[in-house]
């Protein structure tokens, strides 16, 4: 069950962030930004050379003494980041990927809709129940 | 004391490998001294960090701390460059008297390090006299802080003196073979566990043994220590490769942990020379040659495999290891390195109170890994330093923890998280828990964290499109710069970053947070207003200013033109002459096309100096609450400007509204406007177009021409509501409107004032009749300018007049289709035989028709206004601008509602007595409600009621009509018969009507007016009223004679007839032949012919005329004899034959003759 999901655009400002609102959602904020440094510097590391075949998933950003952070990046640059309870511990990694693959779907779908101006914050319903339903759902 | 110091607890943060090969002095003042004085000659001293050992290609490095807790001190022996090895104490003493006691205080300091010092220093500033003439090694005296140039001398020589301590050590130690003696090196923790173990009398052997190798393996880590220290890297790192083989065997983890440490810094030494500890690396770099040298020495090797660490020998510790083991071979490769230190790392875990040294490794990897750049690796270490827990740690030390988190993570590359980890700390810089907050670090350091979420504080960056970051940590921030500068008690700092926050985070901010910060805002600039100064900190960081140009957001802005009424225009000059400068040809596309371009910038309108002149924005509100913006103005450059600044309060979210924006110029030239100024909440803003994104203008460059008089002009009459719409686009600045009757005429006084500051000087006027499908005849306005011209020049505030005679005279016929219906009557137009020419007509039709309401809606046209539009130019100028030739048009609207006042429903003829005569008989309707009376020229009045219509007979005299028409057809032979039949008829009419003078009068309301007929007059009637162009004339007894007035002669002479033809048409006529036939009127309807005994023809009764050429004259004469007295009339006759049938027969008209006879006079 993820408690924090967030969409980056390429320039790394957020499309999207949502967390459970029981909790300070700028602890969440600051979280998903700290972890773009992780995520740049893992894209780098890939380098240029298998845009192709490359691993969109990127696996554990981070972990924190109560979180964990997972991040995944789209061929486009759009980031995901997802923030999942660290006690979770029933949460694999094959769970988290297909959450992600949930999540680019989603947003595809976003990014299809003619009306949605790329770079705007994302308001689509869609998918906004979509990630209400990853952040409730236990995996 | 030291017994208590069991954990190190003071983590030195700024460590790097490169630290293990240095020697620790310790600077310190004893004494009084200040602490300028004293960083004076602490950095004298710390510039001598690195010493070339003589007669050795080794160098020596050493570390000065100028506070070093001696609990830190205790760990020396496991790792030796923690260990204090020197002392220089600095300490003022200005007389003898001090000395000793001074002396003592020096001494007292040494104790407190003195188990590990090699060696130590005294240096004493302002002692003079005897006892500085004692020499002492350990002793310096200089008379002052600025007489001290030996201090780095002394320092070196220091060195010196430590370096041959240590080698001495390091030989000592090294040199040691019998393994039974080494004694076991031990940290402040671990001696509580070995007290009172005797290892001599241990009973069990593999204990023993255990205990050697552990008690070996310590010692080897040691003397590796000592080698780095003493610059043999090679050594060092076969030491180290044994030492680890021997702990590791008795898994001493501690000591194995500082052993793979050991090993990696000295791989770190060999690899990167340049250091990496960023600063202090680079100092030594610079320092010597000789490091690097080594280093391009043995990189390449370090590339090579390992030695292979059994090939060690691990009894004994042979002093010769360089000779056979490869030199680079023993050095660890760079990912080898981070192994060993993840290695190292996990083995001090193990132990809680090798904290500080675990943490301390961990940052000393970072620092190699960001060298390496795996920004990844490096961040699992630093993630793991975070976790470490020391003791509990003063508020200093975790902001300095922090700090120190974040200046790592920048070295990683890591900037967001630097950024976390430096705001962490400044918020650290003002918990709750400290009694005296540090606001101005908390500032400082915030602002380092800008760069880190990607935020500038300069507005510039943001007006780039839409905004581009995170914009909720962002926001975030710039609210805790506010609160920090605030309570720095810099509130000038507050309203810069406020206004910032609320230019660019606009969008992002709730209404209620809008609300929340401009109240702040507002608050904030009652104390201190916002300016367009940058701010400087002190730190050098330049805050530029933050315009708002969001409040209110500005879509357009355009420079406006004058009013009509006040638009400068230039007196054309000779055509082309600006051209031809340009270019040779009239006309080139290249040229029309630059001057499109040009046309982007300039705008071709002028301003004129001294008048308002206006820009108009259009603005739009995107707070929730409503928005005061005061003293908003604009910004000009070119010409000397004077703004007239503006409040204005616009509602919340409101749509575009315009504003528009006034000023003065007060020189002329080009002026260009380049942005406008406001104040809102508080801060004053200069907000310049070019920053402004998405902002329509069409030009922003005017032309100021010189100052113009202004001219302002007035009427008695009422101002008309009803504005013209004149086609040519010119606009009317006032309008005025009068009624009259048709026919009516009235004088229009206009009251000229200039009221602008220059003498007015010239003046034109013209008018223009706006296109009117009524027809008008005779001048509708007509003026006489010399009067007012004599006025002239008119200087300001002084008042001049001007009359204008307006004459309405529209068409006084009726209606065609009414025309059509009377004339239906079948009353004929010529020869009636009325003997009465007035003849009442009541003719009810006409009078129904108001009644008989489907009608009155079809006729209106009789009883409605019409309108007459006409306007009236001023042209004026004077003062400078007219030396310039410009001039400005000032135009009067003129609004004539006419009513109708009487209508001619018909026109006709009838002859009259005499052929050159005859009466016009006109229908005059009364279409006014009042009493109306009618006259002609020699007639008297006809008074007519309301709607009432009466028959009028005017005896006029035939018209000779051929001179005036013959012109106009000569003018334009080319012009179409039609149009000059009008022409002619129109012409006509104006003689006609001008010969007529009819005149009407409304007694109740004193007004008078003309009328005319030209409009209704058909050709029918106009060949009556026209004079025929054979003039016939009778002379009795060479008197003309014609109409009523009877000739007279006397009984029984004869009485000379001459008849006279005057041919005035373009043809010849006749030849003619007359008769002559006398009659008799009885008066009772009877003519008597027979009268061949009353009058006898004197020679034949019949005349005969020539043909008569054109504009040629012929004349017959004949004679009567008249027998009886009585009244006689003559008619002279035609014969049928010779009358041309050509010809009509008005021509033939002849007068008749009346003779009286009387009785011959004796």
């Amino acid at each position: 069950m993820a408690v924090c999901i967030a969409v980056i655009a390429k320039e790394n400002y957020p499309l999207y962030i949502r967390s459970t609102p029981t909790e300070n959602e700028l602890k969440f904020h600051y979280m998903v930004h700290t972890s773009l440094d992780v995520v740049d510097e893992k894209i780098s590391a890939m380098g240029k050379a298998l845009v192709d075949q490359r691993e969109l998933y990127l696996g554990l950003l981070y972990p924190t003494e109560d979180y964990k952070v997972y991040g995944y990046v789209t061929n486009s640059k759009v980031k995901f980041v997802m923030v999942v309870d660290s006690s979770n511990t029933a949460l694999r990694d094959n769970e988290i990927r297909s959450m992600f693959r949930k999540l680019h779907n989603s947003y595809t779908d976003v990014m299809c809709n003619p009306f949605y101006n790329p770079g705007d914050r994302i308001q689509s319903r869609a998918f906004d129940n979509m990630v209400t339903s990853m952040m409730i759902q236990v995996c | 004391m030291i017994r208590q110091a069991l954990r190190m607890s003071v983590p030195d943060y700024m460590q790097c490998a490169e630290d293990h090969q240095t020697l620790l002095v310790v600077v310190q003042a004893v004494g009084i001294v200040s602490e300028e004085n004293f960083f004076r000659i602490y950095k004298r001293i710390c510039s001598v960090n690195q010493l070339s050992v003589r007669d050795s290609q080794r160098a020596l490095f050493i570390r000065y701390r100028h506070h070093y807790p001696p609990e830190n001190n205790e760990w020396g022996d496991f790792q030796t460059h923690r260990k204090v090895v020197g002392l220089i104490t600095i300490t003022d003493c200005f007389s003898a008297k001090d000395w000793p006691q001074t002396f003592e205080k020096f001494h007292v300091q040494k104790e407190i390090y003195g188990s590990t010092l090699y060696d130590s220093r005294l240096f004493v500033f302002g002692l003079q006299g005897d006892v500085t003439e004692q020499p002492r090694p350990d002793v310096a005296f200089y008379p002052n802080y600025d007489d001290c140039d030996s201090v780095e001398k002394r320092i070196e020589d220091f060195i010196e003196s430590l370096f041959i301590v240590l080698e001495s050590k390091r030989l000592d130690r090294a040199t040691d073979k019998s393994g039974d003696k080494i004694p076991l090196l031990c940290v402040p923790f671990e001696k509580k566990d070995f007290v009172g173990l005797d290892t001599d009398s241990s009973v069990l052997l593999g204990l023993k043994r255990h205990y050697k190798k552990r008690c070996q393996g310590r010692m080897r880590k040691h003397v590796g220590d000592l080698c780095l220290q003493a610059g043999m890297l090679q050594d060092a790192l076969v030491h180290y490769h044994m030492s680890v083989e021997l702990l590791r065997s008795v898994n001493d983890f501690l000591w194995l942990g500082a052993a793979l440490e050991g090993l990696c810094s000295a791989s770190v030494i060999s690899h990167y020379p340049g250091g990496t500890g960023g600063k202090s690396g680079a100092r030594r770099l610079q320092g010597s040659s000789l490091p690097s040298e080594a280093a391009n020495r043995h990189r390449p090797g370090a590339q090579e495999v390992l030695i292979d660490p059994g090939a060690l020998t691990t009894n004994g510790i042979n002093p010769d290891t360089s000779a056979e083991i490869g030199r680079a071979k023993n050095c660890l490769s760079p990912e080898d390195i981070i192994d060993k230190y993840k290695e190292a790392i996990s083995y001090y875990s193990k132990y809680k109170n090798a904290g500080v040294i675990e943490l301390e490794a961990c940052v000393k990897a970072v620092r190699v890994l960001a060298i390496q750049k795996r920004g990844m690796e490096a961040s699992e270490f630093l993630q793991n330093a975070v976790y470490i827990n020391l003791r509990q740690l003063s508020e200093e030390e975790k902001i300095q923890r922090y700090s120190i988190l974040s200046e790592l993570y920048e070295l990683i590359g890591f900037h967001r998280k630097s950024a976390f980890f430096k705001r962490v700390a400044a918020m650290q810089c003002v918990a709750p828990s400290i009694s005296e907050p540090g606001w101005r670090a908390c500032y400082k350091l915030l602002l380092e964290t800008l760069p880190g979420y990607s935020l500038s504080l300069d507005p510039k960056d943001f007006n780039k499109g839409t905004h581009r970051g995170w914009a909720a940590v962002q926001m975030r921030l710039l609210h805790e710069l506010v609160y920090a500068s605030r309570r720095m008690g810099n509130p000038a700092l507050s309203v810069r970053h406020l206004s910032f926050l609320l230019q660019t985070m606009l969008d992002f901010l709730s209404d209620q947070e809008k609300k929340d910060v401009t109240q702040s805002l507002e608050n904030y600039t009652a104390k201190c207003p916002g300016t367009m100064e940058p701010i400087t900190l002190p730190d050098g960081l330049t805050l530029p200013p933050v315009p708002f140009t969001k409040l209110p957001i500005v879509r357009c802005v355009k420079l406006l033109s004058l009013p009509t009424s006040l638009r400068p225009q230039k007196v054309k000059s000779l055509l082309g002459q600006t051209m031809s400068a340009k270019s040779p040809f009239i006309y080139s596309p290249i040229i029309a096309h630059s001057r499109g371009e040009e046309r982007n910038k300039k705008i071709d309108f002028q301003w004129v100096q001294g008048d308002v002149c206006e820009v108009q924005l259009m603005v739009y509100n995107p707070m929730p609450f409503e928005l005061r913006v005061e003293n908003m103005g604009l910004l000009t450059s070119g010409v000397e400007f004077e703004s007239l600044p503006a409040a204005l309060s616009l509602p919340a979210e409101s749509g575009l509204y315009p504003v528009t924006l006034v000023g003065v110029p007060q020189t002329t030239g080009m002026i260009t406007v380049n942005g406008y100024h406001t104040t809102v909440f508080g801060v004053f803003s200069d907000c310049l177009l070019d920053n402004l994104p998405g902002v329509k203008t069409s030009g922003s460059t005017v032309e100021v021409i010189p100052a113009l008089p202004r001219l302002q002009i007035s009427t008695a009459l009422p101002r008309s509501a009803h504005s013209l719409q004149p086609s040519s686009g010119d606009e009317i600045s006032t309008n005025v409107s009068v009624q009259l009757y048709n026919g009516e005429a009235q004088q229009l006084v206009i009251t000229l004032e200039n009221i602008g500051l220059e003498p007015l000087e010239q003046l034109e006027v013209t008018s223009k009749l706006l296109t009117t499908k009524e027809k008008l005849s005779g001048d509708f306005l007509s003026w006489k300018l010399e009067e007012t011209l004599s006025q002239f020049p008119l200087q300001p505030g002084k008042v001049a007049t001007f009359t204008v005679n307006i004459k309405a005279k529209l068409d006084f016929s009726c209606q065609e289709n009414l025309l059509q219906d009377l004339s239906d009557d079948g009353v004929s137009v010529s020869g009636f035989p009325l003997s009465s020419p007035f003849r009442q007509v009541v003719r009810p039709r006409v009078e129904s028709r108001p009644t008989n309401p489907s009608e009155g809606s079809k006729s209106g046209d009789l009883g409605h206004l019409k309108t007459l539009e006409a306007v009236l130019n001023f042209k004026y100028s004077g003062g400078p601008g007219h030396v310039e030739g410009y001039y400005r048009n000032l135009s009067l609207g003129l609004h004539v509602e006419v009513e109708p006042s009487v209508f001619f429903t018909r026109v006709s003829t009838l002859p009259a007595t005499s052929t050159r005569q005859c009466h016009l008989l006109l229908d005059v309707f009364n279409s006014t409600e009042h009493e109306l009376t009618v006259c002609a020229r020699n007639n008297s009045e006809l008074v007519l009621h309301p709607s009432e219509c009466q028959r009028m007979a005017i005896q006029v005299d035939k018209f000779n009509f051929e001179s005036v028409s013959e012109s106009p057809g000569e003018k334009e032979p080319l012009a179409n018969l039609k149009q000059l039949e009008d022409e002619r008829q129109e012409a006509r009419g104006l003689e006609i009507s001008s010969k007529l003078d009819i005149c009407w009068r409304i007694p109740s309301l004193k007004r008078s007016g003309e009328a005319s007929v030209e409009g209704l007059l058909n050709q029918l009637v106009l060949e009556h009223l026209q004079l025929a162009p054979l003039q016939w004339d009778v002379l009795v007894d060479g008197q003309p004679c014609d109409c009523e007035v009877a000739a007279t002669c006397q009984v029984g002479d004869p009485v000379h007839l001459e008849v006279r033809l005057t041919n005035r048409s373009p043809h010849s006529v006749g030849p003619f032949a007359l008769t002559v036939v006398p009659f008799q009127d009885h008066k009772n309807g009877v003519h008597n012919y027979d009268l061949h005994d009353a009058i006898s023809f004197v020679g034949s009764s019949t005349f005969y005329l020539d043909t008569v050429q054109p504009s040629g004259q012929s004349a017959c004469l004949g004679a009567l004899l008249f027998l009886y007295t009585g009244d006689f009339f003559l008619h002279i006759r035609f014969h049928e034959d010779c009358k041309s049938k050509e010809l009509p027969p008005s021509w033939f008209c002849l007068p008749s003759v009346r003779v009286r006879a009387l009785e011959a006079q004796a």
